[in-house]
């Protein structure tokens, strides 16, 4: 009995091994693919930014579509954010061809095609969390700005507001294109957006009633008060 | 050449009349019964030629003939017609006027004029007396450029007195009183150069600023006094607009033109020739409350931002000044002009989004004008414009804090 327990370790082992040593060849073959793609994408990349700088292509593209670009994204150059674009454009197309040369040596091709079918869904998701967050940031200032520029004490606080309402709606689009938790992000996504703009009818129509209709009197009385200050200074 | 092209009529005509001794641009489109009425008076403002010939005079305006562009009128004046510039497409201050301006003094290079007088679209200041005492000295003095000094009030052209005029002067080195003028006179050496303006002229965006492009190519300035009120249709733009349009390009023209202005040192100043404009003294009292609250609410939401752009020194003296009670709101120049320089400098580098930087300043701006109506409340004319050179001055005192910054922003200041 003994000796037929040891064979079937002997054996198991022996098929664990053997599906080890079929895996292998393939792991490298996906190491080796990125790396190479790696390499590939930085040299593309170097050369790229060499060209475009020698180009001036960041002055051409200023004069052209003024600050569009920058204005999204003003850390960046456009040349910049091209080499950087070309060089990940690169690495996905490593792990692409990685994961091709993966399926095509592994004995489980089925893995491969799962991942597949998925990395166009990660892809877009990658691109709508970088997006969302890229507006996230400008539309924030943007109303921080806006509302400071008309005199609201309240700045920070739509901007605050507007700033989650974009992340949180980022989030759930992001979520639901990775068909991660199915209905459960729409409905909780609903009742909380419905759920914000209830307690906003709320606070105007009830709890804060006395306080709005304060403020926007305020605000509405605000030109009449300052129009005759502002017509004794010319700023231009 | 100006890089702009006219149509084959109006350059045929061109070719045919030049050269010329003085072109006239209005900036702008206009009645042409009207001009001709106005051109009559200006028949003499420039010398007659040698052999007793009068004067060749073109009036220019922004029209849209095509078959007769030009028409002659007596002693040898001609009325032209010059292609509009398209619009630009969003709403402006200055944008439009400084692409007639362009427009017209390419014109001028075109007919190989002596002269080329600028003139603002409402006409206020096509008539003889003031168009002579800018031709003359460009004509007979050899003056490259004649810039307006205007008459206004202690509480007119602020965003001019507090950034466009403090900071053209610290970085060009030249006190010219309005950098960004409606009308003035260049000399035949500078009418190429100012219609091209480098690449920048073929942006849209970009305006011309006639000082410190004279200024950065060594020519001379005078200045001269133009006794007329501009009143530029501002309507629809809040102020938020006019500062991004306006100190948005002279950031811009910093930005292009850095390896000039970092050579340039000390002002130089631009003479004062003729009457001085009479003082325009402005007796009404300003509240300044509303501008001081703008500043405090800037204050105390914009920190984020603002972080970004100066450094934490400059961030905390803001918070410092946002403390002081409303009647004794003081802004110190010193600290003024590191705020703009700052702002330059954020503006190049793209720390902020632009547009954000720009809007940003807009509560700090107002605290300025806060703090100097309130300096200048009971000052006449003279003393305030007194306090504007003083300001000046320590814009020109900061330039080695901005040329500093400007060549090593990442260091610590």
């Amino acid at each position: 009995m003994w000796n037929q327990i040891g064979q079937a370790i002997h054996d198991s082992m022996a098929r664990v091994m053997t599906q080890i040593a079929k895996l292998l060849p393939g792991i490298l073959a996906f190491i080796v693919a990125l790396l190479i793609f790696l390499v590939l994408g930085w040299l593309f990349a170097f050369v790229l930014r060499r060209v475009l700088t020698a180009m001036k292509f960041d002055e051409h593209v200023g004069r052209g579509a003024r600050g569009s670009i920058a204005e999204m994204s003003p850390e960046h150059t456009p040349t910049v954010l091209i080499t950087r674009l070309v060089f990940w454009c690169f690495v996905v197309l490593g792990l692409l061809v990685g994961l091709s040369a993966f399926g095509a040596s592994s004995a489980e091709p089925g893995v491969a095609a799962y991942v597949f079918a998925y990395v166009p869904r990660l892809i877009g998701a990658a691109v709508l969390l970088f997006a969302g967050n890229v507006l996230a940031r400008f539309l924030s200032r943007s109303v921080l700005i806006g509302a400071v520029n008309l005199n609201l004490h309240y700045a920070r606080l739509l901007a605050l507001g507007v700033k989650w309402l974009v992340l949180v709606l980022t989030a759930a689009m992001v979520l639901d294109h990775l068909r991660i938790g199915g209905a459960i992000v729409d409905l909780a996504f609903g009742i909380l957006f419905g759920g914000i703009v209830f307690a906003l009818a709320l606070a105007v129509g009830l709890g804060s009633r006395e306080l709005v209709s304060r403020s926007l009197g305020r605000e509405a009385a605000k030109p009449s008060e300052v129009q005759p200050e502002q017509q004794k200074l010319r700023h231009f | 050449m100006s890089g702009i092209e006219f149509p084959a009529e109006l350059q045929k005509k061109i070719d045919e009349t030049s050269p010329v001794d003085v072109v006239i641009g209005v900036t702008g489109t206009a009645d042409p019964s009207a001009l001709r009425t106005k051109a009559k008076c200006l028949r003499g403002i420039a010398p007659d030629g040698e052999n007793g010939q009068p004067a060749k005079i073109v009036v220019a305006f922004a029209g849209a003939a095509v078959a007769d562009p030009v028409t002659a009128l007596e002693d040898g004046m001609l009325l032209a017609e010059y292609p509009t510039a398209p619009a630009a497409e969003v709403m402006n201050l200055w944008r439009d006027v400084s692409a007639a301006q362009r427009s017209v003094l390419a014109l001028a290079a075109a007919w190989q004029s002596r002269a080329c007088m600028v003139i603002y679209g409402d006409l206020a200041g096509l008539e003889a007396e003031p168009v002579r005492a800018f031709v003359e000295p460009v004509v007979k003095g050899g003056i490259d450029l004649v810039m307006p000094v205007y008459p206004v009030s202690k509480h007119d052209g602020l965003i001019n007195k507090s950034i466009l005029a403090p900071m053209s002067r610290a970085l060009y080195g030249k006190r010219v009183r309005w950098p960004l003028a409606a009308d003035y006179c260049a000399g035949a050496k500078m009418l190429e150069k100012l219609a091209s303006d480098g690449a920048r002229a073929q942006r849209e965006a970009d305006l011309l600023w006639p000082s410190n492009v004279v200024a950065m190519n060594g020519g001379q300035i005078n200045q001269a006094a133009m006794k007329v009120r501009h009143a530029p249709p501002a309507d629809g733009l809040d102020l938020n607009a006019v500062l991004q349009e306006l100190v948005g390009s002279l950031f811009e023209e910093a930005e292009a033109c850095a390896a000039q202005w970092q050579r340039a040192r000390a002002s130089q100043p631009a003479t004062r020739q003729g009457e001085p404009c009479p003082p325009v003294e402005s007796g009404e009292p300003v509240d300044t409350g509303p501008m001081v609250e703008s500043f405090v609410i800037g204050s105390r939401n914009l920190e984020e931002v603002w972080r970004l752009v100066m450094p934490p020194a400059t961030v905390l003296e803001l918070k410092r000044l946002a403390r002081q009670e409303p009647e004794q709101f003081r802004m110190p120049d010193a600290l003024w002009a590191r705020i703009i320089y700052d702002f330059a400098l954020a503006h190049r580098m793209r720390r902020v989004s632009r547009t954000h930087v720009l809007g940003a300043l807009t509560p700090l701006y107002l605290g300025w004008v806060a703090s100097y109506v309130q300096e200048v409340a009971g000052a006449t004319a003279l003393e305030a414009e007194r306090r504007v050179d003083q300001l000046g001055k320590v814009f020109e005192e900061q330039k080695p804090y901005f040329v500093s910054r400007w060549r090593w922003p990442e260091r610590a200041v």
